[in-house]
């Protein structure tokens, strides 16, 4: 298949994330920005969306550039996990999109360049996901990385936006520089920066540089999952940030870390005789312990959510770990159920965000303590919570349920007991924290009795996300099917 | 190999060791009054007013970014402009989109006003 | 004719660089200063490419090089805007003071 083709994705998000700023400047941020260039992008994204479902057939094949007599260094890879990354990335900045477009037409005068932004935001996502070299793997980290930054601080009249973007800036460039210099480590002690040449020449190289530079390695890529202990940007961002932005970064960014986690892993360093389960196994304990024994103690519902989505990252470490100790013959079955896991989460979180959304347009606030009563003012709103909130604790029937029970189960496939065990456990701590919001929205006197009306495309957002969550656990068959294709790139390694 | 060094060493040894042993007569010779017009930063011109950190107009800024952006383009094409005998031509293609979306981003800049000086 | 100055001492040096810089992040409180350090962390990391990149005698960490370069620098405009525009609300670059959000 043509190159280019197979790039088409991409390509149609360049040319209309770079249409949308054209069109923004043009017309001077007027009021058509706010109400048409939305639904360009929107347009955009459903037709890279279908150029990605065109490509499906035809992954699996690696294309590079030129760059010296000795041939070619790939640096993108389109096979089927990149392109189930795409399909992800694509969906989250359509439903990131929508959402934003009352918050933003109230919150912001630059309409135009939040799409731009949010749509090159998505772009990087795609690159991360087909990124099979170290060069490409920085530059598209730094890219998604400078837009975050960017949208965090979208609302520069805001000082809390600032701030939480100039936080999330400044733990970002020190996590980046770390990563870099184990780039730079990986480089020098493999001769190479493309993840099949350094898992080639990983026997032959210096124990130590490799030891250092994969550490050095993980602490970024933690930081950017916001794994404990590299979590403490992720509060402060979150709050701060407008609050799509805050679901983008819950949902694409913890995407895209754990995209190009996985790729690391499997291609790059399974040489190496490492034990990866027992570090992965304490980040991920560590994860869903700080992360939901911090959540208890929130009062801000998106401080809660912050909280909420390191110790979903944890879940999905266990996945991770259990994939790493390849004790039995199925083991790909943790990387099936991180993938599931993550396409439940981000149907789910998103639905969170939109009914905060919501909420926060028409209250204006995010205080847990001011959803008293919700369900007398709008009982969509608070029956979508709780499916969404049944859905990131993990009971059924709901797609985080599917999720957890095929990381759990994996985890205990190659015998990690303990860890199975402490993820349960999380998980019924968890359920204190989310009825706490479930117990105001249905028990709590409210003090105002109108009635609160989404308009409809937040209204189409919440069913789709909340229609969605149900189908992956009621109809769930294509969606694992989907997930183990998608987990294929593993055996193709070994 | 380090002996190949050793005249940087000496040279440094003598540099330092001129003023330092300057400074030491001096301080030795002289006599020690100090006065509070003495201490002052300035013995002649006019004394200093307000904070030494002034702000500077947030204009600058913009005009360093601009720069910055197009100076680094440079360090993109040289190396394009380099080989550009033994390359095909479609990578002249290639290297055209680029300076186009550099162009796209300088464009930007001037309709948002950031080449206008106010 | 002079020796060649060693491979280790060029990565001696990128390694202390780097631990200057990744501590001035950590330590100062100026913002200004820790975007320095930043921008110290990265240069460090440069000089290791460079050196490797000689020393296995191959243009891929040159190109590495150029591109990190070129991420700093916009990754230091994006750095000193948001500090341009929280300057403006605080009256400061000092880190302490940007206190509004908390747990």
């Amino acid at each position: 298949m043509n190159e280019l083709l197979l790039l088409s994705p991409e390509i149609v998000i360049t040319i209309v994330a770079f249409a949308v700023l054209t069109l923004d400047i043009i017309w001077k941020g007027d009021q058509r920005s706010a109400k048409i260039l939305p639904w360009v992008a929107f347009g955009g994204v459903v037709v890279a969306l279908l150029a990605t479902l065109n490509v499906w057939p035809a992954s699996s094949s690696e294309f590079g550039i030129a760059t010296d007599s000795a041939g070619l260094i790939p640096i993108m890879a389109v096979d089927k996990m990149a392109l189930f990354f795409k399909v992800m990335a694509l969906l989250t900045v359509a439903l990131v999109g929508l959402s934003a477009v009352e918050y933003i037409e109230k919150n912001s005068p630059f309409r135009g360049e939040f799409y731009a932004l949010t749509l090159f935001a998505g772009l990087s996502l795609m690159f991360l996901s087909s990124a099979t070299n170290l060069v490409m793997i920085y530059l598209s980290l730094e890219f998604l990385s400078i837009t975050s930054y960017i949208l965090t601080g979208y609302l520069r009249r805001d000082n809390r936006s600032i701030e939480a973007a100039l936080k999330y800036f400044l733990y970002g460039a020190l996590a980046s520089g770390v990563m870099l210099y184990g780039f730079s480590l990986l480089y020098g002690a493999t001769g190479s920066v493309d993840l099949a040449t350094i898992a080639v020449n990983l026997g032959s190289a210096n124990v130590f540089l490799v030891v250092a530079s994969v550490t050095l390695i993980l602490a970024g890529f933690g930081f950017k999952i916001a794994a404990v202990p590299f979590h403490q940007w992720s509060p402060d961002a979150y709050q701060g940030a407008p609050t799509p932005i805050t679901a983008f970064l819950s949902v694409g960014s913890k995407a895209a870390g754990f995209a190009v986690l996985i790729r690391v892993l499997v291609v790059a360093l399974p040489a190496y005789s490492f034990n990866w389960t027992v570090i992965l196994s304490m980040v991920a304990i560590l994860t869903m312990t700080v992360g939901n024994l911090t959540a208890l103690w929130q009062k801000d519902m998106k401080r809660m959510l912050a909280y909420s989505s390191i110790a979903q990252a944890g879940y999905m470490l266990i996945g991770l770990a259990a994939f790493t100790s390849q004790s039995s013959d199925n083991w790909s079955n943790g990387v099936q159920g991180v993938l599931l896991f993550l396409f439940a989460y981000l149907f789910t979180n998103l639905g969170v965000f939109a009914v905060v959304i919501v909420l926060e347009n028409k209250l204006g606030t995010t205080n847990i303590a001011d959803y008293a009563g919700l369900i007398r003012r709008s009982p969509f709103l608070s029956i979508a919570l709780v499916i969404f909130f049944l859905s990131l604790i993990g009971i059924p029937p709901t797609g985080g349920f599917m999720g957890k029970l095929l990381v759990f189960g994996a985890a205990i496939d190659q015998k990690l007991y303990v860890l199975a065990g402490i993820g349960i456990l999380n998980s019924v701590i968890s359920v204190y924290y989310y009825f706490g919001v479930v117990r105001q929205v249905f028990f709590a006197q409210e003090s105002d009795e109108t009635p609160i009306q989404p308009g409809f495309v937040m209204n189409a957002v919440i069913t789709v996300t909340m229609v969605m969550t149900l189908i992956l656990a009621l109809y769930g068959q294509p969606f694992i099917q989907f997930a183990t294709d998608s987990a294929d790139i593993l055996a193709a390694t070994f | 190999m380090l002996q190949e060094f050793e005249f940087l060493g000496v040279l440094g040894a003598i540099t330092l060791t001129i003023p330092v042993v300057t400074l030491i007569i001096a301080w030795l010779l002289r006599p020690k009054k100090p006065n509070p017009a003495k201490q002052e930063t300035y013995e002649s011109g006019i004394k200093t007013i307000g904070d030494t950190w002034v702000q500077f107009k947030a204009q600058y800024y913009i005009y360093a970014i601009i720069f910055v952006v197009f100076d680094i383009e440079a360090v993109f094409l040289f190396p394009f402009a380099v080989a550009l005998r033994q390359l095909p031509l479609y990578s002249l293609i290639w290297a055209i989109v680029f300076i186009v979306l550099l162009f796209d981003g300088l464009l930007y800049g001037w309709r948002k006003g950031a080449l206008h000086w106010n | 004719m002079l020796e060649q100055v060693p491979v280790s001492h060029y990565l001696l040096l990128s390694a202390i660089l780097f631990s200057i810089g990744a501590g001035g992040v950590l330590i100062r409180r100026n913002v200004i200063i820790v975007l320095m350090c930043i921008e110290m962390m990265m240069n460090a990391v440069n000089l290791t490419f460079i050196t490797f990149s000689r020393y296995l005698d191959s243009a891929t960490g040159q190109i590495f090089v150029f591109m990190i370069m070129a991420v700093a620098a916009v990754e230091v405009a994006v750095g000193l805007a948001l500090l341009v525009e929280l300057n403006r609300h605080k009256q400061s670059v000092n880190i302490d003071d940007f206190n509004a959000l908390k747990g």
